[in-house]
């Protein structure tokens, strides 16, 4: 961790300064994933909805409102988690896949409103599909330091919940709903609060991520690629263990720097085939698949 | 009033065309509980057979429809017996993660091979319209829109009159009874997987006529499957039927009265709306987990 | 002043009544058994006073006051919990882990308290040497003990047994017996549904009877065995006597 803070002033080139970051990010934004989806098993598809709701809030509020950046991230984060709860309560009481579904449709559906609502209201609000241009940013060091900031703060929030009343309640709508309901757990509550969680940082990440990127797009930050590289990552690393989203992050997002320049297209046939490769024989993921092979050892010396 | 005449009558048209490849992935969830989600890039993958063998070969595309047929069958049947029948029994939640990799696989490289590129397959009848009372109405249009409906019609009598199709609903309604029957599960979920695969690659075919080709054009239609499939009830194949119309008027109208990219926005606000107040679909007879 | 009672239930499943205006009422301390063939509606019944379903009429009254229409969890803090037919364990947490959820949600106790409770109540039960297995592998027995522990753990007075000893032998069915006789001398309320009429006609202090969604029949277990009606619903069912 220390090494971690310590990196940039050491003299390392900027190019791994800047994968550094983008592995942070992808950390956090995995860990978000992970707390919603991971414990409860509720999958969510539409988690880009909250991260490109976080980036055009605080696009517009820093280039049309001249709002401070440090200022922008958290109201994104609060708007984003506001809406985490009209969306989540009636989604979160479908089954399974329906759950799946119906969150797909709503990042869809943000995408399609943001890139058509000025057209149709007659605003110069979000800019449709032209796009947002943001202030200028600093350079890569000071997201590098932002995003060790929010992978330390999502991973440790991953932590404590796992070791809470909330976290065992979460692991229990895992296992078994009904009979979480049944024993005591405010399951709807729960759900939502883990949802709401997710949503607000994704919705922070979603609009640090502006800022460095600096332009906007709906295409960009409502892309569903983005959502399947969570799974993804979440899915390797193993869901619902606390450091599997670092593992699968900093795996995909290294093979993806590797790939994006020459191979496009061949980092998402690799993403594709990662999944079903995990899902068929590797269903817990790296970490998920470590930890199971301890307990068994465990198991084993104290018999 | 002609002008929502018009709009009405393309919503039907289009509609006839959703329902037919959402036909496809209705039966699929129905009889195995898979949710696909590369169900898109099978009409892709028909619509750019169609598109391959037109410009190489100048084959009229409705000729090119049993080509459809066997490939994606073929593909359909492999796919399923050697990846996804290792999840069936799973819920559905890990088929639809396992078919989203699938989904991408296929998407990006086709992507590679076929380059972003639109396609379109033009014919020397694509322009010919019939003209009743003002409202226009293409022939090719017209034309592939009965074949949609053939197709379902198709599919229903399949599964209604046929030997196998009673097979595939013995499997779907209980399978532990199917198989003391005599039902070999594993050879019956391939041969849907197929079916559906080459319903659907036909209406790829259908497709290429007249929507661009690409090869990202996938995921968007597994989402209008999703919906139509929503909405006339999942696993309730006449439902397609009705999802499809539905749907497809639905975004006509809002096409024509207000704008194109909204009847984007409605149709996955629908499916939202839809899957909270009504996952049985709007007859009610639908899957509900 | 009975400390659960049920005034005119009734759940429809379509048009069908599974419940039917079942009037029923629950002393403190008691073990009162619930039979009837399948499909009677004992099921039904459990859910709509543990509410899973909202009855369509009637209504269900906790130590005076009105909990139909709550949801689970609340009635679960208020003190009614329920062990299911199918059992529900929290498969890949620990057993301990198990009963640690229904002490900290349904009791609401700190970690350090629910801990030391949930040791206490696994060592009652005799499941003290499992604490630390995952619960998916324990066997089916120990499942339905375990079951039944984090019932006791969220602090209940009243427990719902749904057929929690299906599939026992004998032996195993004296162990629980004594068990709940145990529970019962602890203050708590016990409603009993088992197909085994040994079972019920042995540990309970009265009988209800249900069929085809109403109450038939009540009374001590001599009466309920001598009650015509009852010996006519069990003609042509395997009903064990012995």
């Amino acid at each position: 961790m220390i090494g971690l803070l310590i990196v940039p002033f050491i003299g390392v080139s900027g190019y791994l300064i800047r994968l550094l970051a983008m592995i942070f990010f992808w950390i956090g934004k995995t860990g978000c994933w992970n707390i919603i989806s991971g414990y409860t098993g509720y999958i969510d598809f539409g988690a880009v909805g909250y991260y490109g709701i976080g980036s055009y809030v605080t696009a517009m509020l820093m280039s049309k409102g001249h709002v401070p950046f440090l200022v922008s991230i958290f109201i994104s984060g609060a708007v984003s988690g506001l809406v985490a709860l009209p969306i989540g309560l009636p989604t979160l009481r479908l089954k399974g896949a329906y759950f799946g579904i119906a969150t797909l449709a709503f990042a869809e559906a943000m995408k399609q409103i943001i890139l058509e609502f000025d057209k149709t209201v007659g605003v110069n609000l979000f800019e449709g599909p032209h796009g947002i241009t943001l202030p200028i940013g600093p350079k890569n060091e000071f997201f590098y330091y932002i995003g060790l900031g929010v992978m330390v703060a999502v991973i440790g929030i991953t932590y404590w919940i796992r070791r809470s009343k909330f976290g065992y309640a979460l692991r229990a709508i895992h296992e078994a709903e009904h009979a979480a309901e049944l024993s005591g757990v405010d399951t709807l509550r729960a759900k939502i609060k883990a949802y709401m969680i997710s949503a607000f940082f994704l919705g922070l990440i979603g609009g640090v991520e502006a800022y460095w990127l600096t332009y906007i797009t709906p295409h960009m930050v409502f892309d569903v690629l983005i959502t399947i590289q969570m799974v993804v990552m979440s899915l390797l690393g193993g869901m619902g263990t606390v450091f599997g989203p670092v593992v699968g992050a900093s795996f995909l997002t290294i093979i993806y720097e590797l790939l994006h320049r020459d191979f496009p297209y061949t980092y998402a046939i690799i993403v594709g085939f990662i999944v079903v490769v995990v899902v068929l024989l590797m269903p817990k993921g790296i970490v998920g698949t470590l930890q199971t092979k301890l307990v068994t050892q465990k198991t084993r010396l104290t018999q | 009033m002609l002008l929502f005449l018009q709009s009405l009558l393309n919503g039907i048209l289009l509609g006839g065309i959703y329902a037919s490849y959402s036909a496809g992935f209705s039966l699929i969830f129905g009889v195995m509980g898979v949710i696909n989600i590369f169900h898109g890039e099978m009409v892709m993958l028909g619509a750019f057979l169609t598109y391959w063998i037109f410009t190489l070969f100048h084959i009229d595309p409705f000729l090119t429809i049993p080509f459809s047929i066997v490939s994606l069958f073929i593909f359909g049947y492999l796919v399923q017996r050697f990846v996804i029948n290792r999840v069936v029994e799973a819920p559905p939640m890990i088929s639809y993660i396992l078919t989203f990799g699938i989904h991408l696989i296929i998407a990006y490289t086709a992507l590679w091979v076929w380059t972003a590129d639109f396609r379109t397959v033009t014919t020397s009848y694509s322009g010919f319209n019939a003209n009743i009372g003002g409202i226009i109405v293409p022939y090719a249009r017209l034309a592939t829109f009965g074949l949609a409906l053939f197709v379902v019609v198709g599919l229903y009598i399949l599964l209604y009159k046929s030997e196998v199709g009673r097979a595939i609903q013995a499997t779907a309604q209980d399978k532990e009874v199917a198989r003391l029957m005599g039902v070999n599960i594993n050879r019956i979920y391939a041969i849907t997987f197929g079916v559906g695969a080459a319903i659907t690659g036909i209406a790829g075919s259908l497709i290429s006529t007249y929507f661009i080709v690409y090869p990202q054009m996938g995921l968007p239609y597994t989402i209008i499957a999703f919906c139509v499939v929503v909405l006339g009830g999942m696993g309730y194949i006449p439902g397609a039927l009705w999802g499809g119309l539905i749907l497809g008027v639905v975004q006509s109208l809002t096409a024509t009265y207000l704008n194109a990219g909204l009847s984007g926005a409605f149709t996955f606000i629908l499916l939202f709306i839809m899957l909270i107040v009504r996952p049985a679909g709007i007859v009610g007879k639908g899957i509900v987990e | 002043m009975a400390i659960l009672e049920g005034r005119n239930l009734t759940k429809y499943y379509g048009a069908l009544a599974a419940v039917n205006s079942v009037d029923f009422s629950v002393e403190k301390g008691e073990i009162l058994g619930m039979i009837g063939p399948n499909g009677a509606g004992k099921s039904t019944l459990f859910n709509v006073i543990m509410g899973v379903y909202k009855p369509d009429k009637g209504e269900v009254v906790f130590k005076g006051k009105k909990i139909s229409g709550l949801r689970p969890h609340k009635i679960c803090r208020m003190g009614i919990a329920k062990t299911s037919q199918i059992v529900q364990p929290f498969t890949r947490m620990t057993v301990l882990e198990n009963v640690l959820v229904g002490g900290l949600h349904g009791k609401n106790l700190s970690f350090i308290n629910a801990t030391l409770e949930a040791e206490e109540i696994l060592e009652f039960f005799g499941l003290g040497g499992l604490k630390g297995m995952a619960s998916g592998s324990i066997t089916v027995p120990d499942r339905r003990r375990l079951e039944l522990a984090r019932a006791i753990a969220t602090g209940a007075e009243i427990i719902l047994l749904d057929e929690n000893m299906a599939g026992l032998n004998p032996t195993e069915i004296e162990e629980v017996l004594k068990l709940l006789r145990e529970i019962r001398n602890q203050g708590k309320t016990l409603i009993v549904v088992e197909h085994i009429m040994r079972v019920v006609m042995g540990i309970s202090d009265r009988i209800i009877v249900l069929n085809y969604g109403e109450k038939i029949a009540e009374g001590t277990p001599s009466e309920v065995a001598n009650n015509e009606k009852v010996i006519e619903t069990y003609l042509g069912e395997k009903v064990c006597f012995v």
